[in-house]
């Protein structure tokens, strides 16, 4: 059950989902990834494509324009 | 559904980087600026009311494409990146709602006799090349036209950086324009569809190309869920 931060800070539009579908393959069956984003795109797609997948999504704006997005790699 | 546990972030532990400062509450500021673009539309229909109109249209439509991410650029990318398609859908029916508002007033002003409005530009080789060209920029950029002036009202340094660049390209392009037309773009034709094809086609073609390419993205986006 390892918690994996993944830095997407200044990272432009697609760039936070890519890094975000590669950290997921490399992670193991009920880790958790804390995305961190500060771009208002990644708040719409990374999640949009993780729930998709069928995993738990939870987003929280720590600050303004700053967003952890955490994702449980449930299956 | 079975019930969730504890909520995910609940159950982290490596997260330590709380917020020290309070958010700060923007109710205030965001009354201000409504006053301020009420007030500056009201100046501007005293100069001349289309004005007013144009302002409070421009706002409008950038509160929509902040508020639903509307992109052009995901749009086309994100059926190859993701395999979601609800932009393109989205875009699919923006074009489709166009189409029925644009035939409409093109085929009143070809009825009354009147030359057609509308941008009908030659198509040819120099559009493909040309939207290779934009795509690129985009990519660097981090965003399309659209997407560029969203985030600079959002604040985004990277973008207002792009928007220098992207008015003087603009500018650049403008300038050169008649070199362009007179030498490479001569002998492309501007193809108007309903001048080919007649309007009844033209018009319910184009739809029913849409709804064909809407059924498709949808079957694009549920294939891997099926």
């Amino acid at each position: 059950m390892a918690e994996v931060h993944l830095d997407c800070l200044g990272e432009a539009c697609p760039v936070p989902l890519i890094k975000t579908q590669n950290k997921l393959n490399q992670l193991n069956v009920g880790d958790i990834l804390i995305v961190e984003i500060d771009h208002s795109c990644a708040m719409k797609n990374v999640p949009e494509w993780a729930r998709k997948e069928g995993y738990s999504v939870e987003i929280e704006e720590i600050e303004e324009g700053h967003w952890y997005i955490y994702i449980e790699k449930n299956k | 559904m079975e019930q969730p546990q504890a909520s995910l972030k609940s159950r982290v532990h490596t997260v330590t980087a709380k917020p020290s400062v309070k958010k700060k509450n923007q109710l205030g500021y965001g009354i201000a600026l409504l006053a301020a673009i009420i007030l500056f539309g009201v100046f501007l229909s005293n100069i001349k009311a289309p004005l007013a109109i144009r302002w409070m249209l421009g706002i409008a439509l950038g509160f929509v494409l902040q508020r639903s991410r509307f992109c052009f650029t995901a749009a086309t990318r994100d059926p190859f990146l993701t395999g979601s398609t609800s932009l393109l859908r989205a875009v699919l029916i923006a074009i489709m709602i166009a189409t029925v508002g644009f035939a409409a007033i093109q085929y009143n002003a070809f009825s009354a006799g009147k030359p057609v409005p509308g941008n009908i530009s030659p198509v040819g080789i120099h559009t493909i090349i040309g939207g290779i060209i934009f795509g690129i920029g985009a990519v660097i950029a981090g965003g399309c036209a659209s997407g560029t002036l969203m985030r600079v009202g959002e604040a985004y340094i990277m973008n207002m950086i792009a928007l220098v660049f992207f008015i003087a390209g603009s500018a650049l392009g403008a300038y050169h324009f008649g070199w362009w037309k007179a030498n490479v773009i001569k002998n492309a034709p501007s193809i108007f569809l309903p001048n080919v094809l007649g309007w009844p086609l033209a018009f319910f073609g184009q739809l029913v190309l849409l709804f064909a390419l809407y059924w498709l993205a949808l079957w694009w986006d549920y294939r891997k869920a099926e």
